[in-house]
């Protein structure tokens, strides 16, 4: 890229108008930033940051910038938290927060919605009608980003159809290359065989940008909350198992912490609740009656697997406090003055959660590396076989010790991740788990996925670097 | 010592910024966000983080640091879900160092209204001798050393002089008058500094503190009521040691007192349905939420119907921070279009009055009335107004 860079901002500016490009200093370095424990440097700038506002003008810039061979790098909303939207070779920063159409259609029962939408701001339509939308991921999250990365937050799998791909019905998508296609449908009955939404959902945004996506309406269930006390986590694997042998409901949301975890929580949230760990689920049903009946199941289960104490929540208060405890997590180590952080995610095969709980909980004894300066939390989902681990190091580290430590810690993921037959990826971190699809799928594989991102973006226009795994 | 004090100030900043979950959510609840991350508390504060790290303290860095309406909500989000930054209390300590060490701040607009505080005892420089114009003809007291009163009625420089505002000063004192109180007004009341030191100027702050304290002193006052939740707030806790021998209320505490007592009574039933913007200094940084409504249901015929948002989520009208006297650059939301949320969710209760408990919310909220032409279907007014209209 030669291109001047006032030219450059110019010419942006004839595609989406005046007050849509940025070139201000402190606008690139919150579209660059991370949340690693350290800061993103002057090398890691986009060249210009600019927010169309719709498919249209994001064609323009995409024609524009391969006409150029300019690197556009997508912007949801950031809340990934990490480097998916990190430029790697500066260029453009495309965000889509002026993508916020809505529209919820009860005659066709679907909502369609621009990709910038903010998850919480359709939470909160959607609540207002009685439905429900099935990706709970941060309130702050965009539609497009959830989509790209095929998240569900915290909800677990296979009790809203699946993954949210099962609940799309259609796509506008502007490809790399420019051109505008839609995909699916606008009635109910979903495309059988080929449906390219499924080649755009859980991409990672590297083939084309959503920008407008349709999905079925679900009626908003009616929840009753349970929670359980106990010694270890293991005890909470073993209880998880036993919900899926004994054919139990799954919850539509559950979550453990364990006892370290819960110590902190309790003391930051007021609550006089038993040392150990602690399981809370969320029970749904089409009434409050149903949904009542399963989570006293979900209590009957818990005192089965070993609870000390297990009970349905009855005072919502209550129940927003014990919900706070796992939220809390992210003051976990402030407690011993760490504030430097990183998690993260490993999803065991079911046969084998306890066994991973067991070795995440003591994941830091007797190692020589950073990772045993570390101080561990575990936490983790109860629906969905997921774990956390959250460490904690004190934020004056050198950079070079952050970086080392990171580096320590994403290794470690990915050596439990193969260990334990997991996968995950919901938080969105394709650069750095790229040598894990390589370990977990094999060369042939990652080269697949290469020459589609070719055929695709033959310029490599699109989040370049991300799928090169450059970090 | 201004060396020490650049360190200590830069060092405090870097301290809590650093620990920075960076998880945005205080972006979400940020009523100064429109479309653009760098807009809320998440992009301001990691600007006021780079800008320490790479020693770059310009005019952008000062538009986006300037532009919060310290609203709060923030920091309320931020202990919930993440490490309980006090975002507002960072913002408003860069501020102080852009214009003390740096001499970057405050925004262009906001000079002048600072040196019109410190010579002529309000932001928008009239002057001082016709700051009790407003109670002419109203004949209310003086309170001195050789007129005590019971109670002082501290007006604020917006009820003073601005003509919307000044209605609240003549139905605060009427509602007074109607309990039959001995008050009276300070003759030579100045500004009460809130505002000075949300832009930064806490010398200008301290100055006027001081002046107002011994104007207290000297008139013998042990009992405060405004109907300035800025004023209040700072007099409750900014002033030095939190004006602790003198009795602080907002008058929605004073009048349910009143009320209980049978001081206050409503003669007229007003059959209307109303709703309520809990103003941000009052509500989330005072804690006064109960206390306007137990006084709105008091009146007879008034049902009060809860707008969204409300109480500790309350959306700020758009102009605390200083953003009174300022325009922001057009890449940040304007403070009309705040002001215009709020009203679209007033319409949204179907009530037919928009209720507030300061100057400030009650000036720019009308002013948001206005433009959106709706005046005919929602009047905006302080409860002061109603109350007068039932005694």
């Amino acid at each position: 890229m030669d291109l001047d860079l006032e030219q450059l901002a110019q010419d942006l500016k004839s595609i989406v108008g005046e007050g849509h490009v940025h070139t201000d200093l402190f606008e690139r370095i919150n579209y660059a930033d991370t949340s690693l424990p350290y800061d993103v440097g002057k090398e890691d700038l986009p060249d210009v940051v600019v927010q169309p506002a719709n498919a249209q003008e994001i064609s323009g810039i995409l024609k524009y910038a391969n006409e150029h061979e300019i690197p556009v790098t997508t912007y949801g909303s950031g809340t990934s938290l990490m480097f998916g939207t990190k430029p790697k070779h500066h260029g453009i920063t495309l965000s889509t927060e002026r993508l916020t159409s809505s529209d919820i259609s009860e005659d066709h029962q679907w909502l369609e919605c621009g990709a910038g939408l903010k998850t919480g701001i359709l939470i909160k339509e959607l609540g207002k009608l009685g439905y429900f939308l099935p990706i709970q991921t941060q309130i702050g999250s965009s539609m497009g980003g959830a989509l790209t990365v095929n998240t569900l937050g915290h909800l677990t799998d296979n009790v809203f159809g699946g993954r949210p791909i099962s609940n799309v019905l259609g796509l506008e998508v502007v490809l790399a290359t420019g051109e505008i296609i839609e995909t699916g449908s606008k009635c109910l009955r979903r495309p059988s065989g080929w449906d390219l939404a499924r080649i755009f959902i859980g991409s990672e945004g590297i083939l084309g940008i959503i920008t407008k996506v349709r999905m079925v309406l679900i009626p908003m269930p009616q929840t009753v909350d349970a929670v359980g006390f106990f010694k270890t986590v293991e005890e909470i694997g073993g209880a998880i198992g036993l919900m899926y042998k004994n054919k139990l409901p799954l919850p539509m949301d559950g979550e453990f912490a364990g006892k370290k975890a819960c110590k902190v929580g309790y003391e930051a949230l007021g609550l006089d609740f038993p040392e150990g760990a602690m399981a809370i689920t969320r029970s749904m049903g089409r009434t409050k009656e149903d949904a009542t009946r399963d989570a006293q199941e979900m209590v009957k289960l818990f005192k089965e697997a070993g609870a000390t104490e297990s009970f349905i929540l009855e005072d919502p208060e209550i129940a927003e406090k014990v919900w706070g405890v796992r939220e809390n997590a992210m003051r976990w180590g402030q407690e011993k003055e760490l504030k430097g952080y990183l998690a993260i995610e490993v999803n065991p095969a079911l046969p084998r959660l306890a066994e991973a709980m067991t070795e995440l909980s003591h994941i830091t004894e007797g190692r020589d590396d950073l990772i045993g300066q570390t101080e561990a939390y575990l936490y983790g989902h109860v629906g969905s076989d997921s774990l956390h681990c959250l460490f904690a190091f004190p934020y004056d580290w050198t950079t070079e010790r952050m970086k080392q430590v990171v580096n320590e810690i994403w290794n470690l993921e990915k050596e439990l991740q193969l260990k334990y037959d997991g996968v995950g990826g919901d938080w969105g971190w394709l650069p750095y788990r790229v040598p894990f699809y390589r370990e977990k799928y094999g060369e042939t594989s990652y080269e697949l996925i290469k020459k589609m991102k070719q055929l695709f973006d033959p310029n490599n226009i699109l989040n370049r670097g991300n799928l090169e795994g450059e970090v | 010592m201004e060396e020490q004090f650049e360190e200590d100030i830069e060092k405090s900043l870097n301290e809590a910024l650093i620990s920075c979950e960076k998880c945005h959510f205080c972006n979400t609840v940020c009523p100064v966000v429109d479309t653009r991350l760098t807009q809320g508390p998440f992009g301001i504060t990691r600007a006021i983080y780079y800008g320490l790290q790479w020693n770059e303290f310009g005019s952008s860095l000062r538009d986006l640091v300037y532009s919060c309406t310290t609203c709060g909500k923030c920091d309320l989000m931020c202990k919930k879900v993440s490490r309980a930054l006090p975002l507002t209390e960072i913002i408003e300590k860069a501020r102080e160092f852009l214009l003390i060490e740096k001499m970057a701040g405050p925004m262009p607009d906001q000079v002048s209204v600072l040196k019109n505080m410190h010579v002529r005892g309000n932001p928008w420089g009239n002057p001082s001798h016709e700051r009790t114009n407003w109670a002419q003809s109203l004949d209310i007291p003086f309170a001195s050393k050789d007129n005590k009163v019971d109670v002082l009625y501290f007006v604020g420089c917006a009820s003073s002089y601005d003509p919307q505002a000044q209605k609240i000063a003549r139905n605060l004192t009427k509602i007074l008058k109607q309990a039959g109180l001995n008050f009276g007004i300070l003759e030579n009341e100045t500004c009460s500094g809130h505002e000075a030191r949300r832009m930064g100027e806490t010398g200008l702050f301290a100055y006027l503190s001081e002046a107002n304290m011994e104007m207290f002193k000297e008139a013998e006052i042990n009992h405060i009521v405004t109907g300035d939740p800025h004023s209040f707030y700072s007099f409750t806790q900014e002033y030095p040691d939190k004006c602790n021998s003198i009795k602080i209320q907002h008058y929605s505490q004073f009048f349910n007192e009143l009320v209980d007592e049978g001081k206050l009574k409503f003669t007229a039933k007003l059959k209307k349905t109303v709703t309520y913007h809990d103003p941000c200094y009052l509500g989330r940084h005072s804690q006064i939420f109960e206390e306007p409504r137990k006084l709105i249901q008091s009146i007879p015929g008034v049902s009060l119907v809860e707008i969204e948002n409300n109480k500790q989520d309350s959306d700020c009208c758009g102009i605390g921070g200083g953003r009174m006297w300022m325009e922001p650059p057009k890449s940040l939301l304007s403070s009309q279009a705040i002001a215009e949320r709020r009203i679209h969710q007033a319409f949204d209760t179907g009530a037919e009055i928009l209720l507030t408990a300061c100057p400030f919310c009650n000036i720019t909220l009308n002013d948001a009335v206005k433009s959106l032409e709706k005046e005919d279907s929602l009047a905006v007014m302080d409860i002061t107004e109603l109350i007068a209209m039932s005694l």
